[in-house]
Protein backbone atom coordinates (compact mmCIF):
# COMPACT_ATOMS: atom_id res chain seq x y z
CA UNK A 1 0.00 0.00 0.00
CA UNK A 2 2.79 2.45 0.99
CA UNK A 3 4.14 1.38 -2.15
CA UNK A 4 1.30 2.42 -4.17
CA UNK A 5 0.96 5.55 -2.75
CA UNK A 6 4.38 6.68 -3.65
CA UNK A 7 4.10 5.13 -7.02
CA UNK A 8 1.12 7.52 -7.25
CA UNK A 9 2.65 10.74 -6.38
CA UNK A 10 5.77 9.53 -8.61
CA UNK A 11 3.44 9.34 -11.22
CA UNK A 12 2.20 12.88 -10.96
CA UNK A 13 5.99 14.27 -10.62
CA UNK A 14 7.14 12.69 -13.51
CA UNK A 15 3.77 13.96 -15.78
CA UNK A 16 3.93 17.12 -14.46
CA UNK A 17 8.23 17.04 -15.68
CA UNK A 18 6.66 16.31 -18.99
CA UNK A 19 3.86 19.15 -18.75
CA UNK A 20 1.08 18.13 -17.34
CA UNK A 21 -1.00 20.57 -15.93
CA UNK A 22 -3.92 18.67 -14.10
CA UNK A 23 -0.83 16.40 -12.68
CA UNK A 24 0.70 19.92 -11.56
CA UNK A 25 -2.37 21.17 -10.19
CA UNK A 26 -2.92 17.71 -8.37
CA UNK A 27 0.31 17.83 -6.87
CA UNK A 28 0.07 22.01 -5.39
CA UNK A 29 -3.21 21.15 -4.24
CA UNK A 30 -2.09 17.80 -2.12
CA UNK A 31 1.15 19.82 -0.70
CA UNK A 32 -0.37 23.55 -0.44
CA UNK A 33 -1.25 22.97 3.20
CA UNK A 34 1.97 20.96 3.87
CA UNK A 35 3.96 23.92 2.22
CA UNK A 36 1.46 26.81 4.32
CA UNK A 37 2.29 25.08 7.13
CA UNK A 38 5.89 25.02 7.07
CA UNK A 39 6.11 28.56 6.37
CA UNK A 40 3.17 29.40 9.17
CA UNK A 41 5.54 27.77 11.04
CA UNK A 42 8.57 30.03 10.39
CA UNK A 43 6.44 33.03 11.67
CA UNK A 44 6.08 34.27 8.16
CA UNK A 45 3.14 36.93 7.55
CA UNK A 46 -0.03 36.18 5.05
CA UNK A 47 1.38 38.12 2.55
CA UNK A 48 4.93 36.80 2.72
CA UNK A 49 3.39 33.27 2.73
CA UNK A 50 2.05 33.82 -0.14
CA UNK A 51 5.54 35.28 -2.00
CA UNK A 52 7.48 33.13 -0.82
CA UNK A 53 5.50 29.44 -1.57
CA UNK A 54 5.04 31.04 -5.18
CA UNK A 55 9.09 31.06 -5.17
CA UNK A 56 8.84 26.98 -3.59
CA UNK A 57 7.02 26.51 -6.37
CA UNK A 58 8.36 28.13 -9.22
CA UNK A 59 11.57 26.06 -7.75
CA UNK A 60 10.14 23.31 -8.01
CA UNK A 61 8.95 23.20 -11.64
CA UNK A 62 12.74 24.18 -12.05
CA UNK A 63 13.69 20.52 -9.60
CA UNK A 64 10.64 18.23 -11.81
CA UNK A 65 13.52 16.81 -13.98
CA UNK A 66 15.47 15.88 -11.06
CA UNK A 67 12.90 15.13 -8.38
CA UNK A 68 13.25 11.44 -9.48
CA UNK A 69 12.22 9.66 -5.81
CA UNK A 70 8.46 10.54 -5.26
CA UNK A 71 9.39 10.28 -1.56
CA UNK A 72 12.13 12.79 -1.75
CA UNK A 73 9.10 15.74 -2.56
CA UNK A 74 7.97 16.43 0.69
CA UNK A 75 11.28 16.50 2.25
CA UNK A 76 12.63 18.82 -0.57
CA UNK A 77 9.15 20.93 -0.12
CA UNK A 78 9.90 21.38 3.40
CA UNK A 79 13.93 21.88 3.13
CA UNK A 80 13.06 24.47 0.72
CA UNK A 81 9.94 26.26 2.66
CA UNK A 82 12.42 26.62 5.72
CA UNK A 83 15.53 27.97 3.87
CA UNK A 84 13.52 30.50 1.42
CA UNK A 85 11.66 31.47 4.50
CA UNK A 86 14.19 32.61 6.54
CA UNK A 87 16.13 34.11 3.43
CA UNK A 88 12.74 36.60 3.04
CA UNK A 89 12.80 37.24 6.69
CA UNK A 90 16.30 38.07 6.68
CA UNK A 91 15.52 40.46 3.78
CA UNK A 92 12.97 42.25 4.47
CA UNK A 93 13.41 43.09 8.42
CA UNK A 94 17.48 43.92 8.30
CA UNK A 95 17.46 45.97 11.15
CA UNK A 96 16.69 43.13 13.10
CA UNK A 97 19.01 40.73 11.73
CA UNK A 98 21.42 42.76 12.31
CA UNK A 99 20.76 42.79 16.08
CA UNK A 100 23.11 40.13 17.06
CA UNK A 101 21.34 39.54 20.27
CA UNK A 102 18.14 37.68 19.14
CA UNK A 103 19.87 34.63 17.16
CA UNK A 104 16.26 34.65 15.94
CA UNK A 105 17.31 33.63 12.20
CA UNK A 106 19.17 30.84 13.01
CA UNK A 107 16.57 29.32 15.31
CA UNK A 108 14.60 29.84 12.11
CA UNK A 109 16.60 28.31 10.00
CA UNK A 110 17.71 25.03 12.28
CA UNK A 111 14.71 25.09 14.14
CA UNK A 112 17.96 24.95 17.15
CA UNK A 113 16.38 26.54 20.88
CA UNK A 114 12.56 26.31 20.26
CA UNK A 115 11.17 24.89 22.60
CA UNK A 116 10.66 21.29 22.11
CA UNK A 117 6.89 21.42 22.72
CA UNK A 118 7.06 23.68 20.09
CA UNK A 119 8.91 21.82 17.49
CA UNK A 120 6.67 18.24 18.28
CA UNK A 121 4.27 19.94 17.23
CA UNK A 122 5.17 21.14 14.25
CA UNK A 123 6.12 17.70 13.42
CA UNK A 124 3.02 16.46 14.08
CA UNK A 125 1.19 18.98 12.04
CA UNK A 126 3.56 18.28 9.28
CA UNK A 127 3.36 14.61 8.97
CA UNK A 128 -0.39 15.19 9.07
CA UNK A 129 -0.20 17.00 6.08
CA UNK A 130 2.46 15.05 4.27
CA UNK A 131 0.21 12.01 5.09
CA UNK A 132 -2.83 13.24 3.93
CA UNK A 133 -1.32 14.45 0.64
CA UNK A 134 -0.06 10.90 0.63
CA UNK A 135 -3.46 9.80 0.00
CA UNK A 136 -5.28 8.98 -3.12
CA UNK A 137 -7.95 11.39 -4.73
CA UNK A 138 -11.03 9.37 -2.97
CA UNK A 139 -9.90 9.08 0.19
CA UNK A 140 -8.18 12.36 0.34
CA UNK A 141 -11.47 13.97 -0.46
CA UNK A 142 -13.82 11.82 1.97
CA UNK A 143 -11.04 12.71 4.69
CA UNK A 144 -11.49 16.37 3.53
CA UNK A 145 -14.98 16.36 3.60
CA UNK A 146 -15.11 14.66 7.44
CA UNK A 147 -12.68 17.76 7.86
CA UNK A 148 -15.14 20.97 7.02
CA UNK A 149 -15.85 23.16 9.96
CA UNK A 150 -18.88 22.16 11.05
CA UNK A 151 -18.92 18.60 9.40
CA UNK A 152 -21.19 17.94 6.50
CA UNK A 153 -24.22 15.32 7.83
CA UNK A 154 -23.88 12.04 6.44
CA UNK A 155 -26.88 12.57 3.92
CA UNK A 156 -25.41 15.34 3.02
CA UNK A 157 -21.42 13.09 2.57
CA UNK A 158 -23.47 10.51 0.47
CA UNK A 159 -24.69 13.21 -1.69
CA UNK A 160 -21.55 14.37 -2.42
CA UNK A 161 -19.32 11.38 -3.06
CA UNK A 162 -21.95 9.11 -4.24
CA UNK A 163 -21.46 6.47 -1.24
CA UNK A 164 -24.21 5.09 0.17
CA UNK A 165 -25.05 6.40 3.70
CA UNK A 166 -24.08 2.88 5.26
CA UNK A 167 -20.43 2.67 3.78
CA UNK A 168 -19.87 6.32 4.34
CA UNK A 169 -18.60 4.77 7.90
CA UNK A 170 -16.41 1.69 6.60
CA UNK A 171 -15.40 4.10 4.09
CA UNK A 172 -14.07 6.80 6.38
CA UNK A 173 -12.16 3.88 8.45
CA UNK A 174 -10.42 2.06 5.42
CA UNK A 175 -9.22 5.70 4.31
CA UNK A 176 -7.96 6.55 7.99
CA UNK A 177 -6.32 3.13 8.04
CA UNK A 178 -4.44 4.32 4.84
CA UNK A 179 -3.47 7.43 6.41
CA UNK A 180 -1.41 5.78 9.29
CA UNK A 181 0.13 3.65 6.48
CA UNK A 182 1.70 6.77 4.27
CA UNK A 183 5.35 7.07 4.65
CA UNK A 184 5.20 10.87 6.32
CA UNK A 185 2.49 8.76 9.11
CA UNK A 186 5.36 5.93 9.15
CA UNK A 187 8.66 8.07 9.74
CA UNK A 188 6.75 10.08 12.19
CA UNK A 189 5.51 7.08 14.42
CA UNK A 190 8.90 5.45 14.04
CA UNK A 191 10.54 8.94 15.44
CA UNK A 192 8.06 9.09 18.26
CA UNK A 193 9.43 5.90 19.55
CA UNK A 194 12.66 7.59 20.09
CA UNK A 195 11.48 9.90 22.85
CA UNK A 196 9.23 7.09 24.92
CA UNK A 197 7.82 10.06 26.84
CA UNK A 198 5.89 11.32 23.99
CA UNK A 199 4.44 8.44 22.51
CA UNK A 200 0.94 8.66 24.09
CA UNK A 201 1.23 12.47 24.71
CA UNK A 202 -2.07 14.23 23.36
CA UNK A 203 -1.58 16.83 20.65
CA UNK A 204 -3.77 19.07 22.83
CA UNK B 1 3.83 -1.09 20.57
CA UNK B 2 2.27 0.81 22.60
CA UNK B 3 -1.12 2.60 21.77
CA UNK B 4 -1.19 5.67 20.29
CA UNK B 5 -3.09 8.40 20.19
CA UNK B 6 -3.58 8.05 16.40
CA UNK B 7 -4.75 4.60 16.89
CA UNK B 8 -8.19 6.17 17.76
CA UNK B 9 -10.03 7.33 14.08
CA UNK B 10 -11.81 9.81 16.22
CA UNK B 11 -8.82 11.17 18.12
CA UNK B 12 -6.39 10.87 14.39
CA UNK B 13 -9.44 12.70 12.75
CA UNK B 14 -9.51 15.76 15.60
CA UNK B 15 -5.98 15.78 15.11
CA UNK B 16 -6.06 15.94 11.18
CA UNK B 17 -8.45 19.08 11.94
CA UNK B 18 -6.26 20.83 13.91
CA UNK B 19 -3.35 20.44 11.32
CA UNK B 20 -5.50 21.63 8.47
CA UNK B 21 -7.80 23.89 9.17
CA UNK B 22 -5.60 26.73 10.27
CA UNK B 23 -3.74 26.70 6.98
CA UNK B 24 -6.80 25.73 4.49
CA UNK B 25 -8.22 29.22 3.15
CA UNK B 26 -4.42 30.78 2.76
CA UNK B 27 -3.28 27.10 1.14
CA UNK B 28 -6.13 27.52 -0.94
CA UNK B 29 -5.01 30.50 -2.25
CA UNK B 30 -1.47 29.24 -2.63
CA UNK B 31 -2.35 26.66 -4.80
CA UNK B 32 -4.68 28.47 -7.04
CA UNK B 33 -1.80 30.83 -7.09
CA UNK B 34 0.60 28.36 -8.03
CA UNK B 35 -1.32 26.48 -11.40
CA UNK B 36 0.38 29.08 -13.90
CA UNK B 37 4.13 28.03 -12.31
CA UNK B 38 3.95 25.38 -14.49
CA UNK B 39 4.40 27.63 -17.60
CA UNK B 40 7.96 28.43 -16.33
CA UNK B 41 8.97 24.53 -17.12
CA UNK B 42 12.14 24.88 -19.05
CA UNK B 43 12.59 22.75 -22.05
CA UNK B 44 15.38 24.69 -23.23
CA UNK B 45 18.02 21.55 -22.95
CA UNK B 46 21.53 24.32 -24.04
CA UNK B 47 20.08 26.89 -20.86
CA UNK B 48 22.05 26.16 -18.02
CA UNK B 49 20.50 26.39 -14.13
CA UNK B 50 22.69 28.57 -12.11
CA UNK B 51 21.83 28.41 -8.43
CA UNK B 52 21.81 30.57 -5.40
CA UNK B 53 25.61 30.53 -4.26
CA UNK B 54 25.36 33.52 -2.09
CA UNK B 55 22.91 35.57 -0.87
CA UNK B 56 24.00 38.69 0.99
CA UNK B 57 20.30 39.03 3.28
CA UNK B 58 21.62 35.59 5.10
CA UNK B 59 25.16 36.61 6.23
CA UNK B 60 26.24 37.26 9.60
CA UNK B 61 26.10 40.46 11.06
CA UNK B 62 29.57 42.71 10.52
CA UNK B 63 30.13 40.48 7.90
CA UNK B 64 30.18 40.88 3.96
CA UNK B 65 26.17 41.66 4.39
CA UNK B 66 27.00 45.41 5.22
CA UNK B 67 29.12 46.00 2.11
CA UNK B 68 27.87 48.01 -1.00
CA UNK B 69 25.92 50.27 1.34
CA UNK B 70 23.68 47.51 2.64
CA UNK B 71 22.53 47.08 -0.49
CA UNK B 72 21.32 43.00 -1.31
CA UNK B 73 23.81 40.96 -3.38
CA UNK B 74 22.79 37.73 -4.87
CA UNK B 75 25.12 35.33 -6.78
CA UNK B 76 23.96 32.66 -9.10
CA UNK B 77 26.46 30.07 -9.98
CA UNK B 78 26.76 27.54 -12.98
CA UNK B 79 29.65 27.12 -15.24
CA UNK B 80 31.13 28.82 -17.35
CA UNK B 81 28.79 31.89 -16.91
CA UNK B 82 27.39 33.70 -13.54
CA UNK B 83 25.84 36.45 -12.95
CA UNK B 84 26.11 38.47 -9.88
CA UNK B 85 23.21 41.18 -8.44
CA UNK B 86 23.04 44.11 -6.37
CA UNK B 87 19.83 45.04 -5.65
CA UNK B 88 19.33 49.21 -5.19
CA UNK B 89 15.62 50.43 -4.35
CA UNK B 90 13.57 48.88 -8.07
CA UNK B 91 16.51 48.86 -9.81
CA UNK B 92 18.80 45.52 -10.30
CA UNK B 93 22.14 46.19 -10.76
CA UNK B 94 23.90 42.86 -12.29
CA UNK B 95 27.61 41.50 -13.71
CA UNK B 96 28.20 38.63 -15.82
CA UNK B 97 31.45 36.75 -14.72
CA UNK B 98 33.37 36.42 -16.32
CA UNK B 99 32.53 39.55 -18.34
CA UNK B 100 31.59 39.62 -21.52
CA UNK B 101 28.69 41.50 -23.77
CA UNK B 102 24.97 39.68 -23.77
CA UNK B 103 21.07 39.71 -23.62
CA UNK B 104 19.86 39.69 -20.62
CA UNK B 105 15.59 38.86 -19.96
CA UNK B 106 14.34 39.65 -16.55
CA UNK B 107 11.49 37.53 -16.38
CA UNK B 108 8.63 37.87 -13.62
CA UNK B 109 6.55 35.00 -12.69
CA UNK B 110 3.45 37.12 -13.72
CA UNK B 111 4.57 36.97 -17.26
CA UNK B 112 6.22 40.55 -17.33
CA UNK B 113 9.32 40.78 -18.96
CA UNK B 114 12.49 43.59 -18.94
CA UNK B 115 15.11 42.88 -21.63
CA UNK B 116 18.72 44.45 -20.36
CA UNK B 117 21.73 44.85 -22.28
CA UNK B 118 25.08 43.64 -20.75
CA UNK B 119 28.49 45.83 -21.87
CA UNK B 120 31.60 44.50 -22.96
CA UNK B 121 32.65 44.04 -18.75
CA UNK B 122 29.19 42.18 -18.34
CA UNK B 123 27.09 45.28 -16.45
CA UNK B 124 23.72 45.55 -16.84
CA UNK B 125 21.14 47.21 -15.15
CA UNK B 126 17.07 46.56 -14.90
CA UNK B 127 15.82 50.09 -14.04
CA UNK B 128 12.44 49.55 -13.17
CA UNK B 129 11.94 45.76 -11.78
CA UNK B 130 8.41 44.16 -11.19
CA UNK B 131 7.27 43.12 -8.31
CA UNK B 132 6.99 39.23 -7.11
CA UNK B 133 9.33 36.23 -8.01
CA UNK B 134 11.76 36.55 -10.68
CA UNK B 135 14.54 35.30 -12.42
CA UNK B 136 17.39 36.16 -14.96
CA UNK B 137 18.15 34.75 -18.55
CA UNK B 138 21.49 35.59 -20.03
CA UNK B 139 22.75 34.73 -23.26
CA UNK B 140 26.57 35.43 -24.29
CA UNK B 141 28.12 34.46 -27.74
CA UNK B 142 29.58 31.21 -25.84
CA UNK B 143 26.93 30.41 -23.20
CA UNK B 144 23.10 30.48 -21.92
CA UNK B 145 21.77 30.25 -18.28
CA UNK B 146 18.70 31.17 -16.29
CA UNK B 147 19.02 31.93 -12.56
CA UNK B 148 16.96 30.13 -9.84
CA UNK B 149 13.79 31.99 -9.20
CA UNK B 150 14.23 34.55 -6.10
CA UNK B 151 12.02 37.28 -4.33
CA UNK B 152 14.22 40.52 -4.68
Amino acid sequence: MVDDINISISTLVTAAAGGDQAAWNDIVGRYSPLLVAVLRQCRLSSADTEDVAQTVWLRLVEHLETLRQAKALPSWIVTTARREAWRQAAAGRRVLARDPGTGEWARLAADVDAPEDTVLVAERQQALLSGLAELGGRDRELLLLFLEDPPPSYAAISRRTGIPIGGIGPTRARALAKLRRTTAMQNFRASETDRPETTTGAMR
Amino acid sequence: MPQHRWDDDEKLLADLADALRPVTPLANRVAEQAGGALAWRTVDADLQLATLSFDSATEPVGSSRDANGGNRVLVFHCSPLSVEVELQGDRLLGQLVPGSSGEVTLEAADGTQVRARADEMGFFLVAAMPSGAIRLQCETATAKLVTAWFQP
